[in-house]
Parts: structure tokens; C-alpha cells; sequence
């Protein structure tokens, strides 16, 4: 079905986005634009599911260009859950930068370059066209780099450069990659490069392209061996940055290393596939030893980014229908508590006055909730039951094991237990033990509302899990058979 | 020649990948401009060259270049503009507020 | 209505949690305590039903598509259990009404401990194996909870994240092993699984999944090598360690291990492993017991020992050692649960639990002296007909005896294994001994406490009084609960219902009774000559102790991570970027490699004319010069070579929009570089030693030279038509422009353009408040 609903999420966070920019002297006004414009971007997004999932997917041709010559927007399931996910993140991070963001961060254009992100990735879920989708993520990234620097210290200076360029590498990276794609298919949408692979049983150099697409997608996502901008970039900036890229960013690494590994590059499992189980395999390791190596809480929170990502790329290496399902549900879950524990360590980073533990102590006194919350985020992030963490992890475990990938799915065990101490030696660190030096400044409100929001959803996702996850394998099924998005996108 | 042409995109590759190697940042903001035109060059070449007129309709005339990857060139080059100057800029507000500009010297701690 | 039981806990813990503070004038405690008292009693009333050889069951949905659903059943064992959350809860909750002041942070104690209540009947009544485990994360996470109660404690913390990690590591195993089993028998039900047993134990995964589950049962009831938690565990309040760390959540294990008898037991790796860790259990702790000083030391090792006895006779899984089993949970959880409220008493009236401060107390609280030396000698198994622990001791050497009727491997070992079990059993009676007696007799120490002893309130006593007064009770009459309790839940683990009269006397010639006696014969020397011998204990080396071992895996991870992190994690650009660039080549050469990728095709090519081959060549020469250049200008001309021979190559490649796009942007572009160079410093000559630059050389040759690679082979093997031809042909037609690059650009692919617009306006804003807002101070980062 065509729809211009389709490009509403991506439409109304660049129009105001744009708006704002002419309002970055006045605090008041935008937050209060800012505070609409998610509203009605999550009012639309819920609505676009709805559609998407009574009536099947929608897609816009933009300009009126069928595809494959135009550049088409497909809201498929998957697409829909993923832009569902971005606004419930932009929504929280709306409330939690009521009392976060300062007059100066306005005066930077915080607003937006959050806005234009949130568009970015909106439109990285949403795009049928693999060129399209580099330009989305230059949005995105472009809107990170001006993110990043806001505040201007030399430590945001200093690791922005190290992120920029890597990112900057893997961006030409993927424009090159996307001409060798477009010189053995003749074509850059996704759909028709699908059939097109299909076609010739992705033979030749195809899966030589079908590597370096992935490496750029795994650069952005922070696997390894690719991830070593991502720890110290994602803690210099303000709080809520911090939770937004944490949330976002390596996410659309993850969605289009989904989409484009099971709907292109999807016929030599047994070459591609498995090397992706090694990779994620590594990658849950590395990541939780390096969460176990600082007593920086924010760097344990940004450590624990790729044992995540890790899980979801086990999903797609495994490639069952189970196994699909786990990423995408891990993904939701992930964004939410990601985000979650992103606030919640800028809370707590801001009430010590510091963010090395040892300097913690005793704030279950001062700040009991934020404790709470930050214990149940611990559970919730090891994939303790029944919340939304062991949906996901169940079904990747479950699907690995299923398909006789034993020693990933131990790994994958074994780091659950070390995700769960590297997160709970905050909780006992810093609020357990003696209050060693008084709070320097209160709990800000609005940031802890934001976060017991996300605590909350992530909570239901397990406890409701039946509620989402037909959904979610509703995504999953057609994900593992791509004729359906290939039919759909290409013969209407 | 495309084949040429590939080997000369590599080669700008090549130098671009030494550069952004290299310790001082202005070396390595170079490194990426060389980067962007070997890339270009690159999605240049996967269109046929050389085949047909400019692509620009004329009566009478079939056969033009592919204008797609043209297309894309197009949009990559303003995007990569945007960046480099973004990044230009930002390495000159990391050297004043670093004082230094080679990157050995940016490395950084956990404890800060 | 299996259901409402394990919800109660949980509601109440969600009101207490809610209202309770409103209500300080009276102990929570007393809110608290009717929540079991009523549970007790609606699982009283279901003995008749299972009695007929019934089991109550009910279901609800929770996560139907993933067939994760909340199926419970109480059969016999689990009515054992129940009974024992339940039962012994109250005691505990009344015990800890008087033991716990109202000063303490009664609130999230009594939260904490519904919450195990609740969690804990999970346990025993789910049927589902994901239910299950949820439920049983969940006793470790109130288990933590528990012990770091005190929070501000530092060996509290300890304890609590000790404990946690350990149990949740066992969680984990058995998480591991149950999706095994679920994936193995295609059924999440415990009964499917049983019902499907061959399916399991012909399995190449049998011996995998049968370890990962016993991993998970050894952690959780303290077994060998991962008992260490336990000691630490007495950290939390007495009535916490008499509760969870005694009568109930440590035998979750024992419980699992049971639970899943009717799968695996028989086999030989069964009974090896279990009995095997179960017999080393059973003697470690029992020895290591008699060295501690703390009185909750020597019951928490004293633990960890009876319930290594629990699980060898499961381990040998004839009918009558599960009977033994049976009943020892049962007279365990009596005098360990009364010991440790003496404990806690003792604690309470004195001022500490220090056996070496202690002495003479008999004289001070003679009542609580009594019910102890009735509890410590049914726990040493004293052969007198009151004492609970005999009987069920007696049941465990008999069972040992008759391992040689067994075929396999019992039966190797049967000559061996009663010995092991007197040895466990001689030093069970040491410590038994050593604790009483080194508390309540000899001379009191009054200087050393901290208060006068005097004995302690009614109220404190009444649990201790109950639990004893089963002691004798069972001790007299074991038939008493025979047929109603024990003989349904040996059904559920043996699966077939045989009762076995229990008695008491079976005549002077018959070796369990030789055995006792030798037991108490040389427990009597040993404990008479305890100050003695116990210096021994100081010549074992600490750096053998699970607990140093624990210690070292916990401190090990931390420094290694640490030290790995820091070694590759330097903040070093170049070090990123070079590893990035050798994955990327490595990776994608080997796929292309095996993939057969590589293909060069000369029939579809443009031929090679001279003025591009030129100014490619000073483009490639100008290229590579810029590595050289230490002066800015001359760099700057040498960036701008390439990048106007590129312009030139576009229009000789029949580009002309690229060409003048690229010659505008190039003019920008080194304008903006000579801008930004006046602020920047010099260009330094490279100081790297010649290894480096080989290195970069040889990372950069080969990444251009792997990007030529697949570019060649792209160009050769173009499968398929392009689409571009729709835009040649339809150009005009639809789009109305002659240019057809236009075209695409604003028509066809309109959305690039809008955001490539946008991607410029945020590189815009970036610059312009990067430049505009500098210098203001640092904002908080």
C-alpha cells in the first residue's frame, strides 16, 4: 500500500528540527516545541504500527518513482518496531533533558541536531535503497559530530576527532561498497539487489562486497575488532548524548546488518554466517572485559555496549527464525536499557561529583530511588527473568544451541554472569557501604522520570513479553524469507 | 582503462589510508580529502567510462554514459565537503584547546 | 490456586512495601508473619488429595509463543517444600519480630523476605524449566538482598556480591542446560522431559546438560567446590541465615537434583558426580567445621556438610537412600533451623558469636542451652530414640551398605563409600560436640562480653521450642509423617510409591548401629582432645581454600581486564585505525579467496587514451608526494593537484556536472585549508622509526590494493543491466530535463538530495557554533 504516513517520521523531526534552529536563544520556546514535537512523532509512530501490522506494509515512492528507479521508503514490520523504539527513546530523552540540558546546550543547538539524529535514524529504518541509506547515515553521523562537541571541552574535542574520522573512514567505505555493488547488479535498491544476489546465487565477488558492507556496518555498530572509538567517545558528552548514541547509534549499525544480510547477502550462510558467530562471539568477551576494566561508571555503561551487540549479531550469524526474532526483540530491549543506564550514570556521576567508583559510597541514603532503578537496571541488563533482557537472550541462546553453536552460546552464558558483576559493582559500590562524602547536588527529577520510563518498558517487555512478541516473530518470519519483501517492494 | 582507473582510485587510497596513519592531525584531515576523491573516482569507474555522449539528452543520440553513479558522486562530494570542513575546523578548535595537534599526544585516560 | 499461593508472598510484599511505614507503632513483623501462617495452612489442607495419590496442578498463560507458561504442580516433594517455606517461615518471621529491633530498616527486611517466600514456592511448584529458573534467579537476588542488608558493612557487601555471583553463575549453567533439555526432549515441562527420558539420555548432549544442571544444583546448595559463599552468607541476619541459608533456599539445589532424579538417575555419571561431590561435601565441610570460631561459621560449614550428605544418597538413588534424603531435608531443616535461633539468641543476649568469648552459658539462659543440646545432638546423630537426625543418619549408612546390590558404578565403590560416610559423620559429632559445649558449659567469660547473658524473651524462644519439639517428636514417632509427607515426595523422585516402616531399633547385630557407635566412640576422643589437634588446621596452606581461589578468579578478572583493556584500549589513533584497516583486509582477502572472487574480464573495457592516462599519472605522483610534505603551501597545492585532476578526469569521462561541482568544491575546499592552516602548526617531518613506516606502508598499499581488487572484479562481472537506462529513456519523458544527472538528482532521487542539503546545514551549524560559543568555559561533561 502507498502512504505518505511513511515519511512522517522522518519528516517531522527534520522539519522542526530546522525550525528550531532560528530559537536557539530561547530555552523556554523550543523545549516546549521540542516537547510537542515528540508527542506527535510518537502519536504518529504508534499509528504507523498499527497500520503496518493490520494491513501489511506500506511504502512511499518518493517523488512518485516506483522502485526500483526511485528512491522508495518501505514501513515493514521490522522497520516499524525500529521507529517505534527511536521515538519512545526521543520521548524519554525529552523529558530527561528538562532538567539536563542547559541554556548553553539550547544556545549550541542541541535541540536541532537531536531532532535532525532522531530524522537520521528514522530514515536509515525506513529507506528501501541502499545509497539512500549512506545518506541517512551521514545525517546521522553529521548530527553526532555536532552532538559530541557540544559543551566544547577538550576531552569532547579530543576523542570527537578520534570518532569522527573512524566514522568518516567507514562512511567512504561504504559509498565505494556501494558501487561495486551497483557495478555487478546494476541497481541500489535493496529489494532489487536482493532478487538480483538471489539471481546469481551470490557468486564471484559478491561476497567479498557483501565483507566489506559488513565491516562498514560492524565499524558503526562496534564490533570487533572495529569498536575502539566508541568506549571513551560515548562518555565526554552530556548525559543525554551519551544515552542517545548509546541507544541509537550503534543500533542502525545492528538494523542494517539485519536487513542487508538476510535480505541481500544471505546465499552463503555457511561462509558469512559463521564467520559473523566468531565475530560476535569475540565481541561478548572483549566488550564485558573491558566493562570489568575501569571503575569509570560511565565507561562500564559504555563497555557494556558490545557485549550487546555481540547478542544480536549471534542472531543474525545463527539465522533461524528464532534466532532473528531474539536480535530484534534484543535490540528494542537494548535501546531502551541502554538508554536507561546511560541516564541513570549521568545522574549518579552528576550527584557524587565524580565519576570514578571509589569515590562512591552510601547514596542509597541520599538517593534511594536512583539506587533502585539502578539495581533493577542491572538485572534487566543481564537478562535476569522476566524481564525484557531474557526474552532476547532466551531466544538467541536457544537458537544458537539449536543450530550447534555451543561454545558461542557458553560465551554468551559466561558473559551474562560478567554483564550482571561489572553492573552491580556500581549498585555496590555506590550505593551500598558508607556515605563517604556528601551528594553534591540532588537527583534531578526529570532525568530519574525518564529513566524509571524506560526501567518501566523494559519491565513490561519481559513480564508482557506475549503482548510484543508475536510481533516481534511476525518481523522475524519475514525477515528469514525475503521474497516477501522483494514481492512486495518490486511488483506492485 | 577502467582498469587503470581503478588502480590510479587505489592509489589515492592508498595515500590517503598513509596519511590518516601518520601522528599530525592536519596530515591525517589531508589523508581523508585523498580518501573522498579515490572513493569517487572509484564509483566513477563502475559506471562503463567513456561510453556515449555526456549525459544530456540530444536528439537523436541513444547512447549516453551511465548517469547514475554520476548522480551519487554528486551527492557524495557535497557530503564529504560538509565533513571535511566540519573537520577542518574541529581540528583547529583541538589543537587550541588541546595545544597540540599530533595525536599521540590525545590519547587520553579513564580517570578523567 | 497454585497460583494465588506463589502470588500471596509477592502481593504482600508489594503492600508491606506501600503501607507499612504509615505503621510504625507496630512490629512490620506482625503483618508479616500470618502471610505463611495462612500459606502452611492451605497446603496442610492439600495432604489429604496428594495422600490419594493425586497431584494438585493449574495453569495460566504467560508467554504461550514461546511455550514459557506458568504450570505449577505440588506432587509429594513438593508439598515437602512447601511445607518447609512455608512452616519454617513463620517460625522465622516470629523469631524475627523479637530478634530485629524496630530501629532496623524493617521495611525492605521483611520486603526482601517475601519476595524469597514467593520465589522460593516457584521453585518447587513449576513445572515449566523457564519458569523455574526464573524464579530461582530470583531467590539469589533476594538472597543478596538479604545479606547485604546491612549495606553499610563491608563484609556484609562481600558477602552479598559473593553469594550473587556465585549462585548466578550456577543459574546461568543451569539456564544453559535447561535449553538443552528443552531443545533435546522439544518440551519445557518437567513431566514431558521425564516422560521423554530416553530421548534425553540418548543424547550425544546427555553429559553436557546433566553437568550444566548440577552446576547449577552445586552452586545453589553449597556443594564442592562452590561452598565457599555460604560461610560468607552469615553476614545477614540470623533469622535470614536460618531461613534462607539453612532450612530452605540451599536445598533449592538438593531440590533440582531430585526433582530431575527420575531423568538421570541410574546412569553412572549420575552417581558419580553426585554422590562423588556430595561425599567430598560431606567430609570438607564437616571437618573444616571444627575450625571455626564463629558459632554461625560452624553452622553455616556444618550446613554446607549435611546437605553434601543430602546429596550423596540422592546420587546413590536406591529407593531407600531417597528416603533417607527425604527425610534428612526434613529433620535438617528442625535442629539446624533451632540451632541457628540459638545462635542468633546467644548473639542477641551476649554481644557475640565468638565460641572463644563464650562458655558458661548454661548457667545464664538454660532454656536456650537445652533446646541447643537437643539440636546439636540429633545433628550429630546421638543413637537415642529422641533425636530426629539419628534416624535419618542410621538410614544413611544403611543405604551406603547396600550399595553392592547395585549394578555399575555404585557398586565398584561400595566397599569405600561407608567408610567416607563415618569419616563426615565422626567429625559432624566433633563439631556437633565443640558447639554446644564450648558455648554452654565450662567457665563464663563474663569480662569478655559486652553484656550480662541473661536468657532470652518468650518470644524468641517459641520458634526454636516448636522446632525442637519436632526434633523429639520425630525422633519418637518417625511413622508420624511416613505415609502423609515423606512417601509421596520419595514417589516423586523414585518414581514408584513403596512405603518403608520406619523404625528406630533394628537390633543390636546390624552394622548402621556399629557404625554410630564407632561414630560417637571416636567423635567423643576427638572432641575431648579438640584444643589439641585443631593447630593442625593451621599448617594447611590458605592458597587451597575455595575461598582464596574465589578471591583470586574475582581479583584475577579485575586486574586482567584492567591490564588487557589498557594494553590495546591506548587511546592511539593510529593504533585503531591500523588494526580496523588489517581486519578489513585480512577478512575480506580470505573471503574473496575462498569465494573464488577475484575475476578480471579485457572485453568490455574503454580503450586507453594518452590525456587521461596522463593526468592520472601526475594525480597518482601528486598522491603519494603529499606523504612528503612538511610545507603547508606546498601540501595544499599538492591536495589541490589531485583534486582538480579530478575534475579534468570527469570531464574527459563525459561528467561535466561532477566536473564543475568538483572544481567549485576543490576551490572551497583549499580555500578553507589555507584558512585553517594559518591557526594550525607546522607540518612536522615524520619521527616514526622505520619499522612504523613500513608498517603504515604496508597497511596502505595493501588496503588501496585489495579496493583495486574488488574493484576490478566488480567491473568484470556485471551480471545485470543497470536501471540507469530507465532514466536515459525516461528522462525527459517523465522528468521534463534534459540533463539527465539533474534529473536523478532533484526527481528521481530527490530524497538524496533533500538530506544531502541537510547534511551541509548541520556541518554549517556544527562550524558556526563550534567558532561562535567557544571559549565560554567547559560545560560539565
Amino acid at each position: 500500500m502507498m502512504s505518505n504516513l511513511v515519511f512522517l517520521p522522518i519528516f517531522i523531526p527534520l522539519f522542526f528540527g530546522a525550525l528550531l534552529v532560528f530559537f536557539n536563544k530561547k530555552q523556554k520556546v523550543t523545549i516546549n516545541i521540542s516537547f510537542l514535537v515528540v508527542l506527535l512523532s510518537f502519536g504518529v509512530s504508534i499509528f504507523l504500527s498499527y497500520h503496518v501490522f493490520s494491513d501489511g506494509p506500506l511504502i512511499l515512492e518518493t517523488g512518485g518513482w516506483s522502485a526500483p528507479y526511485g528512491i522508495i521508503l518501505v514501513a515493514d514490520k521490522l522497520s516499524v518496531i525500529m521507529i517505534l523504539a527511536v521515538n519512545v527513546i526521543a520521548l524519554t530523552a525529552a523529558i530527561f533533558a528538562l532538567s539536563s540540558v542547559t541554556e548553553k546546550m539550547v544556545q549550541h543547538y542541541f535541540y536541532p541536531l537531536f531532532f535532525l539524529l532522531i530524522a537520521g535514524v528514522s530514515g536509515a529504518f525506513l529507506t528501501g535503497d541502499l545509497f539512500n541509506l549512506f545518506v541517512f547515515f551521514e545525517v546521522l553521523l553529521m548530527a553526532s559530530y555536532g552532538l559530541i562537541i557540544i559543551g566544547g571541552s577538550k576531552h569532547q574535542f579530543r576523542e570527537s576527532v578520534k570518532y569522527i574520522l573512524l566514522n568518516l573512514f567507514s562512511s567512504i567505505l561504504f559509498v565505494t561498497t556501494v558501487a561495486f555493488l551497483y557495478s555487478v547488479t546494476g541497481t541500489v535498491n535493496m529489494a532489487q539487489l536482493g532478487e538480483r544476489v538471489a539471481q546469481v546465487e551470490q557468486q564471484g565477488i559478491l561476497t567479498g562486497i557483501g565483507i566489506l558492507l559488513f565491516i562498514v556496518f560492524a565499524t558503526k555498530g562496534a564490533l570487533f575488532p572495529l569498536y575502539f572509538w566508541l568506549p571513551k567517545s560515548y562518555i565526554v558528552p552530556s548525559p543525554i548524548v551519551s544515552a542517545l548514541f548509546g541507544a541509537l547509534l550503534t543500533k542502525v549499525g545492528v538494523y542494517s546488518m539485519l536487513r542487508v544480510f538476510t535480505l541481500i547477502f544471505s546465499h552463503k550462510l555457511e561462509l558469512t554466517h559463521t564467520f559473523f558467530i566468531w565475530i560476535a562471539t569475540i565481541t561478548m568477551i572483549i566488550g564485558v572485559i573491558g566493562a570489568l576494566s575501569t571503575s569509570n561508571v560511565k565507561l562500564i555503561i559504555a563497555y557494556n555496549i558490545m557485549p550487546a551487540i555481540g547478542f544480536m549479531l549471534l542472531g543474525i550469524g545463527t539465522f533461524s527464525a528464532e534466532s532473528l526474532a531474539g536480535t530484534i526483540y534484543y535490540l528494542v530491549h537494548d535501546m531502551a536499557i541502554k538508554a536507561a543506564l546511560f541516564f541513570l550514570a549521568g545522574l549518579l556521576v552528576w550527584h557524587a561529583g565524580t565519576s570514578n567508583l571509589k569515590k562512591m559510597g552510601g547514596y542509597i541514603k541520599t538517593a534511594p530511588l536512583m539506587g533502585w532503578m539502578f539495581f533493577i537496571a542491572s538485572l534487566i541488563l543481564a537478562g535476569i527473568p522476566p524481564f525484557s533482557g531474557f526474552i532476547g537472550k532466551y531466544l538467541l541462546l536457544r537458537g544458537a544451541m539449536d543450530e550447534g553453536y555451543y561454545i558461542a552460546a557458553g560465551v554468551g552464558l559466561l558473559s551474562s554472569l560478567l554483564i550482571l558483576f561489572s553492573v552491580i559493582r556500581i549498585f555496590i559500590g555506590a550505593f551500598w557501604g558508607e556515605l563517604k562524602e556528601e551528594p553534591k547536588q540532588a537527583v534531578k527529577t526529570s532525568g530519574l522520570a525518564a529513566s524509571v520510563v524506560l526501567i518501566a518498558i523494559s519491565v513490561l517487555l519481559g513480564v508482557g513479553a506475549e503482548w510484543f512478541y508475536p510481533y516481534v516473530q511476525a518481523a522475524a518470519d519475514s525477515l528469514i524469507d525475503p521474497q516477501i519483501y522483494i514481492d512486495y517492494v518490486l511488483k506492485e | 582503462m577502467e582498469i587503470l582507473m581503478s588502480i590510479l582510485a587505489g592509489t589515492l587510497f592508498a595515500a590517503g589510508v598513509y596519511l590518516i596513519l601518520q601522528k599530525q592531525l592536519l596530515k591525517i584531515v589531508l589523508g581523508t580529502a585523498l580518501l573522498s576523491h579515490g572513493a569517487h573516482l572509484f564509483i566513477l569507474t563502475m559506471g562503463k567510462l567513456n561510453r556515449g555522449k555526456p549525459p544530456i539528452l540530444i536528439e537523436g543520440v541513444k547512447n549516453y554514459t551511465d548517469p547514475l553513479p554520476q548522480a551519487l558522486i554528486l551527492t557524495s562530494i557535497v557530503i564529504s565537503f560538509g565533513v571535511t570542513s566540519f573537520l577542518l575546523v574541529l581540528a583547529y578548535r583541538t589543537y587550541q584547546s588541546n595545544k597540540t595537534d599530533m595525536m599521540d599526544q590525545l590519547r587520553g585516560t579513564d580517570d578523567e | 490456586m497454585l497460583h494465588i499461593y506463589i502470588l500471596i508472598p509477592f502481593l504482600a510484599a508489594l503492600l508491606i512495601g506501600l503501607a507499612a511505614k504509615k505503621v510504625d507503632r507496630i512490629h512490620t513483623g506482625w503483618f508479616v508473619l500470618p502471610v505463611p501462617a495462612v500459606l502452611f495452612i492451605l497446603f496442610i489442607s492439600k495432604l489429604p488429595t496428594l495422600a490419594e495419590g493425586k497431584i494438585v496442578q493449574s495453569v495460566a498463560n504467560w508467554i504461550p509463543s514461546l511455550d514459557i507458561q506458568l504450570s505449577f504442580y505440588l506432587d509429594g516433594l513438593s508439598m515437602l517444600f512447601s511445607l518447609l517455606i512455608t512452616g519454617i517461615g513463620t517460625l522465622v518471621v516470629l523469631y524475627s519480630i523479637f530478634y530485629l529491633s524496630k530501629k532496623e530498616q524493617l521495611v525492605p527486611f521483611y520486603v526482601y523476605l517475601l519476595l524469597f517466600m514467593g520465589s522460593m514456592l516457584g521453585v518447587v511448584l513449576s513445572d515449566n524449566v523457564f519458569v523455574l529458573y526464573t524464579f530461582w534467579e530470583f531467590t539469589s537476588i533476594s538472597s543478596f538482598l538479604l545479606i547485604g542488608f546491612w549495606y553499610y558493612r563491608e563484609r556484609s557487601t562481600y558477602g552479598a556480591q559473593k553469594s550473587m555471583l556465585v549462585t548466578v553463575f550456577g543459574g546461568l549453567s543451569m539456564l544453559g542446560a535447561l535449553i538443552l533439555l528443552s531443545i533435546t526432549a522439544e518440551t519445557n515441562s518437567i513431566r514431558q522431559m521425564i516422560a521423554n527420558r530416553s530421548d534425553i539420555i540418548e543424547s550425544d548432549l546427555f553429559i553436557p546438560i546433566l553437568i550444566l544442571l548440577l552446576i547449577g544444583a552445586f552452586t545453589k546448595s553449597a556443594q564442592f567446590p562452590f561452598h565457599s559463599w555460604l560461610p560468607d552468607a552469615m553476614e545477614a541476619p540470623t533469622p535470614v541465615s536460618a531461613y534462607l541459608h539453612s532450612a530452605t533456599m540451599v536445598k533449592a539445589g538438593i531440590y533440582l537434583v531430585a526433582r530431575f532424579s527420575l531423568i538421570f538417575s541410574g546412569t553412572d555419571v549420575f552417581f558419580i558426580i553426585v554422590s562423588g561431590v556430595g561425599l567430598i561435601t560431606l567430609c570438607l565441610g564437616s571437618i573444616l567445621a571444627s575450625r571455626q570460631t564463629d558459632l554461625k561459621g560452624i553452622l553455616a560449614y556444618s550446613t554446607i556438610s549435611q546437605l553434601g550428605m543430602i546429596m550423596t544418597m540422592l546420587g546413590f538413588g536406591t529407593g531407600i537412600a531417597t528416603l533417607a534424603a527425604i527425610f534428612h531435608i526434613f529433620n535438617h531443616a528442625t535442629f539446624k533451623g533451632s540451632l541457628f535461633m540459638i545462635a542468633g539468641i546467644v548473639d542477641h543476649e551476649t554481644g557475640t558469636r565468638d565460641i572463644r568469648r563464650l562458655g558458661g552459658l548454661y548457667t545464664f539462659m538454660p532454656i536456650s542451652a537445652t533446646l541447643a543440646f537437643f539440636g546439636a545432638f540429633s545433628m550429630a546423630g546421638v543413637p537415642l530414640p529422641i533425636f530426629n537426625g539419628f534416624l535419618s543418619k542410621e538410614m544413611f549408612f544403611d543405604s551406603s551398605l547396600k550399595l553392592d546390590q547395585t549394578s555399575g558404578f555404585a557398586g565398584m565403590f561400595a566397599e569405600w563409600i561407608p567408610w567416607l560416610a563415618v569419616i563426615g559423620s565422626i567429625f559432624t559429632f566433633v563439631y556437633s560436640m565443640y558447639l554446644v559445649f564450648g558455648t554452654f558449659t565450662g567457665k563464663a567469660k563474663l569480662d569478655q562480653l559486652e553484656k550480662k547473658p541473661h536468657e532470652a524473651p518468650i518470644g524468641m524462644l517459641i520458634s526454636p521450642i516448636i522446632l525442637i519439639g519436632f526434633v523429639i517428636l520425630i525422633g519418637l514417632l518417625p511413622n508420624l509423617i511416613n505415609e502423609s509427607l515423606l512417601a509421596p515426595a520419595v514417589a516423586s523422585v523414585t518414581g514408584d510409591y513403596a512405603l518403608t516402616h520406619l523404625a528406630f531399633w533394628h537390633g543390636f547385630d546390624n552394622t548402621p548401629l556399629h557404625m554410630s557407635l564407632l561414630v560417637v566412640a571416636v567423635g567423643t576422643i576427638l572432641a575431648l582432645t579438640l584444643k589439641r589437634w585443631q593447630p593442625i588446621y593451621n599448617r594447611v596452606p590458605g592458597k587451597f581454600s575455595t575461598d582464596r581461589v574465589y578471591q583470586s578468579i574475582v581479583n584475577g578478572l579485575l586486574s586482567f581486564s584492567s591490564k588487557f583493556t589498557k594494553f590495546y584500549m591506548t587511546g592511539s589513533l593510529r593504533l585503531y585505525t591500523s588494526i580496523i584497516l588489517v581486519f578489513l583486509v585480512v577478512s575480506t582477502s580470505i573471503f574473496i579467496y575462498v569465494t573464488d572472487g577475484f575475476k578480471i574480464a579485457f572485453d568490455d573495457l574503454a580503450p586507453v587514451t594518452w590525456p587521461e592516462v596522463l593526468v592520472g599519472f601526475v594525480m597518482a605522483v601528486a598522491a603519494i608526494a603529499t606523504i612528503w610534505m612538511t610545507q603547508r603551501i606546498a601540501a595544499i597545492i599538492v591536495i589541490g593537484v589531485v583534486g582538480y585532476g579530478l575534475s579534468l578526469l570527469f570531464v574527459f569521462f563525459r561528467a561535466p556536472d561532477l566536473a564543475l561541482t568538483q572544481l567549485i568544491v576543490e576551490t572551497i575546499t583549499v580555500a578553507l585549508f589555507l584558512l585553517c592552516f594559518a591557526h594550525l602548526p607546522k607540518l612536522k617531518k615524520s619521527d616514526k622509526k622505520p619499522s612504523e613506516k613500513l608498517v603504515d606502508f604496508v597497511i596502505a598499499a595493501s588496503t588501496g590494493a585489495l579496493l583495486t581488487i574488488v574493484a576490478i572484479s566488480a567491473h568484470s562481472s556485471k551480471y545485470f543491466e543497470s536501471i540507469s537506462k530507465y532514466f536515459v529513456e525516461n528522462s525527459y519523458k517523465l522528468g521534463g530535463g534534459d540533463n539527465i544527472v539533474n534529473v536523478i538528482l532533484v526527481d528521481f532521487r530527490g530524497l538524496d538530495t533533500l538530506f544531502e542539503i541537510a547534511v551541509l546545514g548541520l556541518a554549517a551549524l556544527g562550524i558556526f557554533a563550534m567558532i561562535k560559543y567557544r571559549d565560554k568555559g567547559d560545560m560539565n561533561h
